[in-house]
């Protein structure tokens, strides 16, 4: 393989890899904050690909426009999501959990081929088969501009993480809920807003993707088993780590995608799970919840 | 209820659907048999062992795939294959469950599911074994003697048949040494395993068996469908059980029978398409999961256990003014 072609093949995975970031980081971000794995955060990301479908095909605006627009209902969505269900569920049976967000998937997964059918859908765009080279590298625009979407929220949550009130009350909780009781965090406000994010991030995905991958109402699940595919390697509950084993995992199917055929690279990637958990039960990046 | 009781309801209900039933009934009828073990078998490892293992779709899957490719490639009586193929899923139950079971819950449940995705897409894939998205189409009926079990009543009687011997043997596991083992690492796993007991063993045993089961009902469905295809791993099969035995009460018997064989009638009499059953599903499991988490058997006892409560207060009512009236100091 000679260098250009290498060249290519990695930055098609980190591209692959960054939208898998926003997907999985909103996973792994819910699960920090208030111990729920979401289940239904793949049928969350299709239901809002949905919406952008939508919202470009009858209203007509523009690109930029529609994705902040679905992005704002996906943070309300994600607020309610909390207060109806998701707080229910917090600090009980982790198996409740997982039956509570299952039932919410099956909702909207047959609630969307009920109300729109199998039939897969395209979002046209005026960029969609234009591309920028670098030199020998082709890159598509449109999935550049999604995988720089993605750079720049993860960025915007890691910063909010690191260096905002909000944010350390959100690592807080994340490592002890009592003792953030204790010190006085709001824990339904700021879990209620984690998990806005969280969702949020869904709806910037689902967005930013719609005019480049097809939207049918069952792509959300084939995302899910990367996105905990991804979480598990990272260790649930690490940002950092998250986003470290989606880009790897990125990499890993363009590699495999293109020497190998495309079924190989799904099977190596929950393979590669399936040997991290054999090895390093906790994920590659250190025990415990750490967002 | 009784679980005497319901047992013979069920048989003489059995019985009758198998004298008398239409060709329609009869076919609702084998779906009821089979899903009833296969519910049986998946509240085994997650109502009795408490293990959530959302990977059942691929022992119904495995053995089903098994049992097809046993009979169709070569030439094995469904006698042999089913079982042959049971016996596959059972080992790939004991496989999974020896990978993930170290990790903690929650990664069991992901990594289960996930054992239950790399089925579909083997499935799809290994085009030699399984001819890929095509399936293998045309399995042989079972055979008895000369007599070729197709029509829908023989069928119904293996099925039923089926459903009584593997429920009995699951019974008598539950009530036995192991059946109080399976418990005992739901309750407490710590405190098992200081009491000596081999709570890893005990659970992959809970899964071996499970999955052998729901294998078995995997071979025997496909046979009865006459093709296998890798729909067979479609997660709304894992739903659906979730469904049946969350609804029914988690480590209640008999109630997850009786909502397993509900749960396959009323949506079939009401003619549900199959979108609008899985919407309706999931309202249910999530109401199920938000008011009564310990099944529709749970509620009942809880409401049993609060008329004792009730009638207890009422006679130490009864009994309070003589004792305390004798005592008092004014």
């Amino acid at each position: 393989m000679d260098t250009a072609f290498a060249l290519q093949l990695l930055v098609n995975g980190l591209m692959i890899g960054a939208v898998y970031a926003l997907i999985a980081s909103g996973l792994s971000l819910t699960f920090g904050v208030i111990g729920i794995v979401n289940f239904a955060h793949g049928e969350l990301y299709m239901v809002f690909a949905m919406l952008a479908y939508f919202v470009a095909g009858y209203l007509e605006t523009p690109f930029s426009l529609s994705i902040a627009l679905v992005m704002l209902t996906a943070l309300c969505v994600g607020a309610v999501l909390y207060e109806v269900l998701l707080r229910r569920l917090a600090g009980k049976d982790f198996e409740r959990s997982v039956l509570g967000t299952m039932g919410l998937a099956m909702v909207l997964q047959n609630g969307a081929i009920f109300l729109f059918t199998t039939t897969p859908r395209m979002v046209p765009h005026t960029l969609s088969y234009s591309a920028y080279t670098f030199g020998s590298v082709a890159v598509p625009a449109l999935k550049l501009l999604a995988a720089a979407l993605a750079t720049a929220a993860l960025g915007l949550v890691w910063w909010m993480l690191h260096h905002t009130q909000l944010g350390r009350a959100m690592r807080g909780l994340a490592q002890s809920h009592d003792a953030a009781m204790m010190v006085g965090i709001d824990v339904r406000a700021v879990s209620r807003l984690a998990v806005a994010i969280g969702v949020g991030l869904a709806g910037l995905a689902g967005a930013a993707l719609a005019p480049v991958y097809s939207i049918h109402p069952t792509m959300g699940f084939a995302f899910i088993f990367k996105a905990f595919a991804i979480v598990t390697i990272g260790g649930l509950g690490n940002f950092g780590g998250t986003i470290i084993a989606a880009l790897m995992i990125g990499m890993l199917e363009s590699f495999a995608g293109t020497l190998g055929s495309l079924v190989m690279a799904d099977t190596l990637s929950f393979a590669f799970m399936i040997l991290i958990l054999l090895f390093k039960p906790e994920g590659l990046f250190g025990r415990g919840v750490r967002i | 209820m009784n679980g005497r009781l319901l047992a013979a309801i069920l048989i003489v209900a059995g019985v009758a659907v198998g004298l008398f039933g239409s060709t329609y009934v009869l076919t609702v009828g084998i779906s009821a048999a089979i899903f009833a073990t296969v519910a049986t078998a998946f509240n085994m490892v997650y109502g009795y062992t408490g293990l959530l293992c959302l990977g059942q779709v691929a022992f119904l899957g495995i053995g089903a795939y098994g049992s097809a490719v046993l009979s169709k490639d070569y030439g094995l009586s469904f006698w042999l294959s089913a079982p042959a193929g049971a016996a596959l899923a059972s080992l790939f139950g004991l496989l999974i469950g020896y990978s993930s079971l170290r990790l903690s819950r929650h990664s069991f449940g992901i990594a289960t599911l996930t054992a239950s995705l790399l089925c579909v897409i083997l499935a799809r894939n290994w085009v030699e074994v399984t001819r890929g998205s095509m399936g293998l189409p045309g399995l042989p009926a079972p055979h008895l003697g000369s007599l070729s079990i197709e029509h829908p009543r023989d069928f119904f009687w293996l099925a039923f048949a089926f459903a009584i011997i593997s429920i009995a043997i699951m019974a008598a596991v539950l009530s036995s040494r192991i059946g109080r083992g399976f418990l005992a690492v739901k309750g407490n796993e710590a405190l098992a395993r200081t009491q000596g007991l081999n709570t890893l063993g005990y659970k992959l045993l809970s899964l071996a068996i499970s999955a052998f089961f729901t294998g078995l009902g995997g071979a025997l469905l496909v046979t009865h469908l006459t093709i296998v295809d890798p729909s067979i791993f479609d997660f709304y099969y894992t739903e659906t059980l979730l469904i049946m035995v969350v609804i029914g009460g988690l480590g209640h018997f008999w109630a997850v029978i009786l909502s397993a064989v509900a749960f396959t009638v009323i949506p079939d009499l009401l003619l549900f398409s199959k979108d609008l059953r899985m919407i309706l599903y999931g309202f249910v499991l999530i109401a199920a999961v938000l008011s009564f988490p310990k099944g529709i058997a749970g509620l009942a006892r809880q409401r049993a256990v609060d008329g004792w409560r009730k009638r207890l207060a009422a006679q130490a009512r009864q009994a309070a003014p003589a004792t305390s009236g004798g005592s008092s100091h004014g």
